[in-house]
C-alpha cells in the first residue's frame, strides 16, 4: 500500500505492508533510529514521537495512522550544532546514562512543557511517568526538564 | 508485500458498520489500538480486516447539555482528562483517566475502546455504570441505546456485535444534584486495578438521596452493580448517614462481589477492599453533596 507521511517537516511517500507499526516504518524504512522500540506494549515510552504535537507511543500505531498528521521524531528536533533547549538541558544536567530512553523523554518533555511551561518537580515526575529509564537516571531527568523549562521561558521572554 | 490484515478506513460511521457486517468475525475495529496492539501481537484476536475508526469525524466531542453529558466514543483519555473544568462529573472522570495508562498512551486510548474491550478491571466502566450512563450504539439503519449495566456479556464481550459504539450519555435528572466518586487498588502507576469501585448519588432539594449507583470492578467477569447497597442508601438524607451505616453498606456491597483469586490478588483481599472502597466512595459523594456523616 502507498502511504504518505509528513515526518520532521518532509513529505514522504513510501510502500509498506499495512500490518506494520509506525515505529517500525520510521526506523526501518526511514532510518529514524532515534525512535527506540523496547517493550512494544506501550509501557516504556521509548518509542514516543509527537503526532500533531501530542506524545504518542508509535509502537501502538499502525503505519497508516500516521497519514495526514505532522510527525516529529528526535531527528527533527535541533541539530548537533544548534541543539534544542531541551536537548541542551539534558546534557547540562546529565539526564541520562546509557541514553537509550532519552529521545522518548525529550519528546515527552517537549509536549509537556508546551502545556505547562512552569511546572513543579512533582508535575514533571508525573508527566514523565510514561517513560522508563532502566539506568534509573530519574532525579537527573527531572532536573533536566526543570532546567529546560527555565531555558524555554528565558528564550520566549527575549 | 504480504500483510496479515487488510487496512480499511471508513469515511462515515454507517460505512464502518457496513464494513463490519460484511466481514463479521474476521474484522476488528481499531480505535486507539492500545488494547488491539497487544491482542493482535499476542494473537488473541485474529482478523483479516482492520477497520480504522480514528478518522471518523463527529465522535470525538464532549457535549454538556442541561439534561445530559454526551461523550463521543472516540474521545481520547487525554481529552477527557482536559475536560475537568466543564462539569463536576467530568472532574471525577478526569481524575480517573490520570490513573490510566501513561501520558503518551492516553493520547491514543479512547473512552469507547476502554468500554468495548470489556475488561472487568477497566477503570471507566464502574463510574459509567454507577451514573446510570447509556451506550449509544450506531447500527446500519439507526441508533439503539443500551444502559451501561446491560452493555457487557462477559470478559471482552459486549452487546455491540457488528454495530459501533458511538457515544456514552450520562443523564442529568432535573433538579437533582448528582455526583460520582471512584477508588481503585493498584500496585503502582501504569497498572490495571486489582479491584475497583465507584458510587454515584443523586440528591434532591430536601437533601434526600433519590438515586444511588454502586458499581464494583474486577470482582466478577463483568463489572457488577450492588442493588442491595443501592436500595440501602436510597431514601436516606445526606445528613443522616452514620459511620456505622457506611461500614454496613460496604459490607452489603462486598457480599454482592464474586471475586476470584488470581496472581494479582486473592478473593478474600478483593472482598475486603470492596468493603473499604465502597464506604470511601459514598463518604466522598456525601462530602461533595455538602452532607455530613453523623
Ligand atoms: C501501557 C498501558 C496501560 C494501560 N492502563 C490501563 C488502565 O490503567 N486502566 C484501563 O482501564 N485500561 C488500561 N489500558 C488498556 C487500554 O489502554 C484501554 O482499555 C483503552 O481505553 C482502550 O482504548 P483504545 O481506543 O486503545 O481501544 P482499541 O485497542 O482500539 O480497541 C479495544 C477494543 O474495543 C473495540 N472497539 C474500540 N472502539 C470501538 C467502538 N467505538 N465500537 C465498538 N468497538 C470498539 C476494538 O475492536 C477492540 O476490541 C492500558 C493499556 C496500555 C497499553
Amino acid at each position: 500500500m502507498r502511504i504518505r507521511l509528513n515526518v520532521n517537516g518532509n513529505a514522504i511517500e513510501l510502500e509498506s505492508a499495512t500490518d506494520r507499526t509506525l515505529a517500525d516504518v520510521l526506523r526501518e524504512e526511514l532510518g529514524l533510529i532515534g525512535v527506540r522500540v523496547s517493550c512494544s506494549e506501550g509501557e516504556c515510552g521509548s518509542c514516543t514521537i509527537l503526532v500533531d504535537g501530542q506524545p504518542m507511543t508509535s509502537c501502538m500505531m499502525l503505519v497508516n495512522q500516521g497519514e495526514g498528521k505532522e510527525i516529529l521524531t528526535i531527528e527533527g528536533l535541533g541539530t548537533p550544532e544548534d541543539l534544542h533547549p531541551i536537548q541542551q538541558a539534558f546534557i547540562e544536567e546529565q539526564g541520562f546514562q546509557c541514553a537509550f530512553c532519552t529521545p522518548g523523554f525529550i519528546l515527552s518533555a517537549k509536549a509537556f512543557l508546551e502545556e505547562n511551561p512552569n511546572p513543579t518537580e512533582d508535575e514533571v515526575a508525573f508527566a514523565m511517568s510514561g517513560n522508563i529509564c532502566r539506568c534509573g537516571a530519574y532525579p537527573y531527568i527531572v532536573r533536566s526538564v526543570l532546567n529546560a523549562a527555565e531555558k524555554l521561558q528565558a528564550g520566549s521572554s527575549n | 508485500m504480504q500483510s496479515h490484515f487488510e487496512y480499511l478506513r471508513p469515511s462515515s460511521t454507517k460505512e464502518a458498520v457496513q464494513m463490519k457486517i460484511e466481514f463479521g468475525q474476521r474484522a476488528k475495529y481499531w480505535a486507539g489500538g492500545t488494547d488491539m496492539t497487544l491482542r493482535w501481537r499476542r494473537e488473541i484476536d485474529r482478523f483479516s480486516h482492520c477497520i480504522d475508526i480514528t478518522y471518523l469525524t463527529g465522535l470525538d466531542n464532549i457535549e454538556v447539555e442541561e439534561d445530559c453529558i454526551r461523550i463521543g466514543a472516540l474521545v481520547s483519555l487525554s481529552a477527557l482528562e482536559r475536560a475537568d473544568q466543564r462539569h463536576h462529573l467530568l472532574k471525577t472522570l478526569s481524575d480517573v483517566t490520570k490513573l490510566m495508562c501513561t501520558p503518551q498512551t492516553r493520547t491514543l486510548a479512547t473512552v469507547g475502546g476502554n468500554l468495548s474491550n470489556a475488561s472487568p478491571a477497566a477503570d471507566l466502566t464502574p463510574p459509567f455504570i454507577a451514573m446510570d450512563a447509556l451506550a449509544e450504539i450506531t447500527t446500519e439503519d439507526g441508533i439503539r441505546t443500551v444502559p451501561m449495566d446491560q452493555f457487557f456479556e462477559g470478559v471482552n464481550r459486549t452487546v455491540v456485535g457488528d454495530d459501533l459504539l458511538s457515544a456514552i450519555e450520562i443523564p442529568l435528572p432535573e433538579s437533582q444534584h448528582k455526583v460520582v466518586k471512584y477508588h481503585r487498588i493498584d500496585r503502582t502507576i501504569v497498572d490495571i486495578a486489582l479491584v475497583n469501585a465507584s458510587t454515584s448519588l443523586s440528591a434532591d432539594r430536601s437533601r434526600t438521596i433519590t438515586r444511588a449507583g454502586v458499581a464494583l470492578g474486577a470482582v466478577a467477569p463483568i463489572v457488577i452493580r450492588s442493588p442491595a447497597a443501592e436500595r440501602f442508601l436510597e431514601g436516606k438524607s445526606i445528613d443522616s448517614v452514620s459511620e456505622s451505616e457506611l461500614e454496613k453498606v460496604g459490607e452489603i456491597a462486598s457480599e454482592d462481589a464474586k471475586p476470584i483469586s488470581d496472581v494479582r490478588a486473592s478473593a478474600d483481599y478483593r472482598r475486603a477492599m470492596i468493603k473499604v472502597m465502597t464506604a470511601r466512595c459514598i463518604k466522598d459523594c456525601i462530602d461533595e453533596l455538602g452532607g455530613t456523616i453523623s
